[in-house]
């Protein structure tokens, strides 16, 4: 099956084994000349078993068996992650929140907390925060600046929308018993903001998403943030980084 | 020896960083200073650890030992974790 989608601004033909992939990004369907096709094959597929199982055992949890079409969903994300460097944009692991019109960013290891801290911003904020992507939103640099966009890839919980915000900062959070927050430099920021960036098995498509990261940490600004999970954390969060 | 292909080699600031593609088994990252970045910019060519030891120790104003000392320390570590072939 195949149909075209626009995603991060770039028209995506995606052509599949499966169905389920063209349901789960359906919101973002389009019709016009793609910019570049992604199709799956088996050996996608069954490459995507073999890294989620090696997560599995990482993380020391009993591998899990997962349906090959839901296998393909992350195999097509993969192959357009591997193709976005090209267009100044790459795939970033986090929780981003927009508020009055700007993008913040809050990433950490898997199970830290991130859409839980983000809950509580819509907790506190209402309808004035937008989540534009709760787990693998897309990062574009180039001279309009950094844009953080909405992708069909939101997270469990499904949540996001199609929408491109500026992104003001970025937050590594860390669970404490007590909340606090001050800013961070970006070197001090650096590993994480790699560690957190999807890495192209292509290395030109590396050596791009490199320095995409080094243009984006001269535009923003960065943060630690340690949390628990009261209400108090998002106002101290929101009320410190919007300046 | 050489860097393997799968490895990239990234300035940041002071910092020399090592950063492996989506192919390689070592996700992580290596962070370290200028003395990485020596080693690994002698390491784009094939090369020995003898080789990188004479150059270096022509280059630097540091006891042949020292340098001995921590071109093969930071060598093992870059073999163990796959970013040299040969």
């Amino acid at each position: 099956m195949k149909n075209i989608y626009k995603i991060a601004d770039k028209v995506i033909e995606i052509v599949s084994l499966h169905d389920k992939v063209h349901d789960y990004c359906k919101e973002y369907r389009f019709d016009g000349v793609p910019d570049f096709t992604v199709s799956t094959v088996q050996a996608d597929i069954d490459y995507e078993r073999e890294k989620t199982a090696k997560t599995d055992i990482a993380q020391r949890i009993s591998v899990r068996h997962l349906a090959e079409d839901y296998l393909e969903e992350l195999a097509v994300y993969r192959k357009i992650a591997e193709q976005m460097p090209k267009y100044d944009t790459f795939l970033f692991h986090g929780s981003a929140v927009a508020v009055d019109g700007e993008c913040y960013l809050f990433t950490a290891k898997s199970g830290t907390g991130k859409s839980t801290h983000t809950r509580l911003w819509r907790a506190l904020l209402g309808s004035r925060a937008v989540m534009v992507n709760d787990d693998k939103p897309l990062i574009r640099v180039n001279d309009n600046g950094v844009t953080v966009f909405g992708t069909p890839y939101n997270g469990k919980h499904r949540l996001g929308v199609n929408i491109a915000v500026p992104l003001k900062a970025v937050c590594i959070l860390e669970r404490s018993a007590d909340n606090h927050i001050r800013q961070i430099t970006k070197a001090e920021a650096y590993t994480m903001l790699l560690q957190q960036s999807y890495r192209p098995h292509n290395s030109t498509a590396l050596a791009k998403t490199l320095t995409l990261i080094d243009t984006m940490a001269q535009h923003i600004t960065f943060w630690r943030l340690g949390c628990n999970m009261d209400i108090s954390a998002a106002k101290l969060s929101y009320e410190t980084m919007k300046g | 020896m050489k860097l393997n292909k799968n490895f990239l080699v990234h300035k940041s600031g002071k910092e020399t960083i090592v950063v492996p593609t989506g192919n390689a088994e070592f996700s992580g990252i290596v962070k370290g200073n200028k003395t990485l970045g020596v080693i690994l910019d002698l390491l784009k060519k094939d090369t020995t650890e003898q080789q990188i030891i004479d150059t270096m120790a022509e280059e630097y104003e540091v006891s042949r030992e020292v340098i001995e000392k921590d071109v093969r320390m930071t060598i093992s570590r870059l073999k163990e974790l796959g970013a040299i072939d040969g």
